[in-house]
């Protein structure tokens, strides 16, 4: 299939395994995909230690369901990318190891105490659920699919991030205090996590143009906005003044001043250049490289059934 | 005979005896579950990933409906988990040990010698006197059994060829902590005698040893003598612990005490 004839058939599921796609095709919804896997991965990074932290034995379960989804959602896209033939699962896995992985950018960033986590819980994970939302109806098919699985599990991680959010908001004064900071801290790279605004983004056109991307950066930002800035406000979060947040009374949503945001910073990590970028790849690359032996001794096990590499049970 | 008994029916003795065995039951399944996450994200593949994660939230779960039980006596979740002296925790120093970095032969291992001992002792509980203990039984061994035939596959494949070696360590260093299972409590006789369990921990140990030391020696490893080997000090039934829990026990109450003692949050469920 030539590219003009795949720009002609874009929509919803339009393009499958079986399809002849072109090059062009192929590498780009690779890479987004290949993203969207490595940041399930690097998410469950920055939210595993928080499974020992949980402060009560329910949300403990909770959040360590929730790590494992990640990890599952990480397995169900890269098998969607490796269904374009580009890059092998071991392939972009060593990647993301060697730093050349890219993924979100929010996971780019230490999360440090309880209070952060609600900040990725809910509205990362806000954010993620928004987007991917929308991805239901990418044009390769495989990647809707395991869309449909992941926004049926994000909708549980946001309720649990909605409620973590909530009793934080209802502590004490200090945790309340505490809570507000890392909001105002987390809220820009929130803001950033749906990219560059539209003519600053390289991707956005074309991924567009093949019905990879249904909805543009800057329309996912602001549907965002009209749904979570109210809910921040009704657990008592005070929306900081910059970024400057304006209502558009025509268009009935809110947009942002993209000029108040620092894309310096963003694009630093884009490039996996910041200091967060280098050691949370380089700590989980040492870990991998840990049980390289494993993996070695796993080889001469194929083709033995069996637990060898062990499914899920349930 | 049918399990009768049910907490307005205790006596103190026999109150007692059942929380001893209750507390066993659940620390050991909670700090279990608290190291095995630290795998999560670090598995060797993201199916052994999945799989370990599992594992770890079904010993989690297990943890809460033995604390359950617990609370049914009158305890509560702040008493039983985030306010409880480190030293008051029964659970045995297998469970407590941290991993050497890469040391999956270490949960492999672990995992084994812990899953056979605890199924063991779920199989004594079965036709337990206690009502509501009775009640649960059923579903904690049949998740447990998945438990062993995992540990037991990994173990199959890892005893071979090179990593047998790592295997090895791992059995030397962790034998003897595994011995600490069988403890004898200190209200045995009572436990026994009024049908709490339908074993005594003597047998149980023995019935432990006649399972895992075939097993092991047929995966050609050389199992310490039980009776020869060294043990350490703290042998974690007694409130004697390892350094490295009161470590462990301070990670994961961080939060709780950074939050000034909150009320633990229940998810879709009303507290007993």
């Amino acid at each position: 299939m030539d590219l003009e004839t795949v720009k002609e058939r874009a929509g919803p599921r339009q393009f499958a395994p079986k399809d002849d796609m072109p090059e062009e095709y192929r590498k780009a919804a690779t890479r987004m995909i290949q993203f969207h896997a490595n940041s399930e991965v690097m998410g469950g990074y920055l939210e595993k230690p928080f499974i020992r932290q949980a402060p009560s034995i329910d949300r403990k379960l909770a959040f360590s369901a929730k790590v494992q989804d990640e990890i599952g959602h990480a397995q169900l896209l890269y098998r969607a990318a490796e269904s374009l033939g580009v890059k092998t699962r071991d392939e972009m896995l060593d990647e993301l190891a060697r730093g050349d992985g890219k993924f979100l950018n929010c996971f780019h960033y230490p999360m440090e105490s309880w209070h952060e986590v609600p900040m990725i819980a809910f509205f990362v994970d806000g954010a993620a659920m928004h987007r991917q939302a929308t991805l239901k109806n990418t044009s390769w098919t495989p990647y809707a699919h395991a869309m449909d699985k992941v926004c049926f599990e994000e909708g549980f991680h946001v309720k649990h991030g909605e409620s973590m959010l909530s009793e934080l908001m209802n502590g004490s004064k200090a945790t309340q205090e505490k809570t507000q900071a890392a909001f105002e801290t987390w809220w820009p790279r929130i803001i950033q996590f749906f990219g560059p605004t539209n003519d600053k983004s390289v991707h956005n056109d074309f991924a567009q143009e093949v019905g990879l991307k249904t909805k543009s950066n800057d329309e996912l930002r602001d549907t965002f906005l009209d749904t979570y800035v109210p809910k921040a406000e009704k657990y008592g979060l005070v929306v900081p003044e910059y970024p400057r947040i304006e209502y558009d009374e025509e268009l009935d949503t809110y947009h942002v001043n993209e000029d108040d945001l620092n894309w310096d910073e963003f694009w630093t990590i884009a490039k996996n250049a910041s200091e967060g970028s280098h050691e949370q790849i380089n700590s989980r690359a040492q870990a991998q490289e840990a049980v390289e032996w494993v993996r070695e001794s796993m080889h001469g096990w194929e083709g033995a059934s069996g637990a060898g590499t062990p499914q899920a049970a349930d | 005979m049918p399990a009768t008994l049910n907490p307005e029916d205790l006596d103190a003795e026999q109150r007692a005896a059942l929380e001893e065995l209750l507390f066993r039951l659940a620390d050991d399944e909670y700090v279990h579950g608290e190291r095995l996450i630290e795998w999560q994200i670090y598995a060797p593949t993201l199916e052994s990933d999945l799989a370990l994660a599992n594992v770890a939230q079904d010993e989690f779960g297990h943890a809460r409906l033995w604390y359950d039980l617990l609370e049914e006596l009158g305890h509560t979740e702040a008493e039983l988990i985030w306010e409880r002296p480190a030293d008051e925790f029964r659970h045995a120093t297998l469970v407590e040990l941290p991993f050497a970095e890469g040391d999956w032969a270490d949960v492999v291992l672990r995992s084994y010698l812990y899953d056979a001992a605890e199924r063991l002792r779920l199989d004594a509980l079965v036709d337990t006197s206690y009502a509501p203990l009775a009640d649960r039984v059923g579903k904690v061994l049949s998740e447990e059994r998945y438990h062993l035939e995992n540990a037991q596959s990994w173990l199959d494949r890892l005893a071979e060829g090179d990593s047998r070696d790592r295997v090895q360590d791992a059995l030397d260093r962790l034998f003897p902590h595994a011995l600490s299972l069988f403890a004898e409590p200190e209200h045995e006789a009572a436990i026994v005698d009024n049908g709490f369990r339908t074993m005594s921990t003597a047998d149980l140990r023995i019935e432990w040893l006649e399972t895992v030391i075939p097993y092991l020696e047929s995966l050609g490893l050389d199992v310490p003598e039980p009776d020869e080997v060294e043990r350490p000090s703290a042998r974690g039934r007694d409130g004697t612990h390892t350094d490295h829990w009161d470590e462990l026990a301070a990670e994961f109450r961080r939060t709780y005490d950074e939050l000034e003692a909150p009320e633990p949050a229940r998810i879709g469920r009303e507290r007993v």
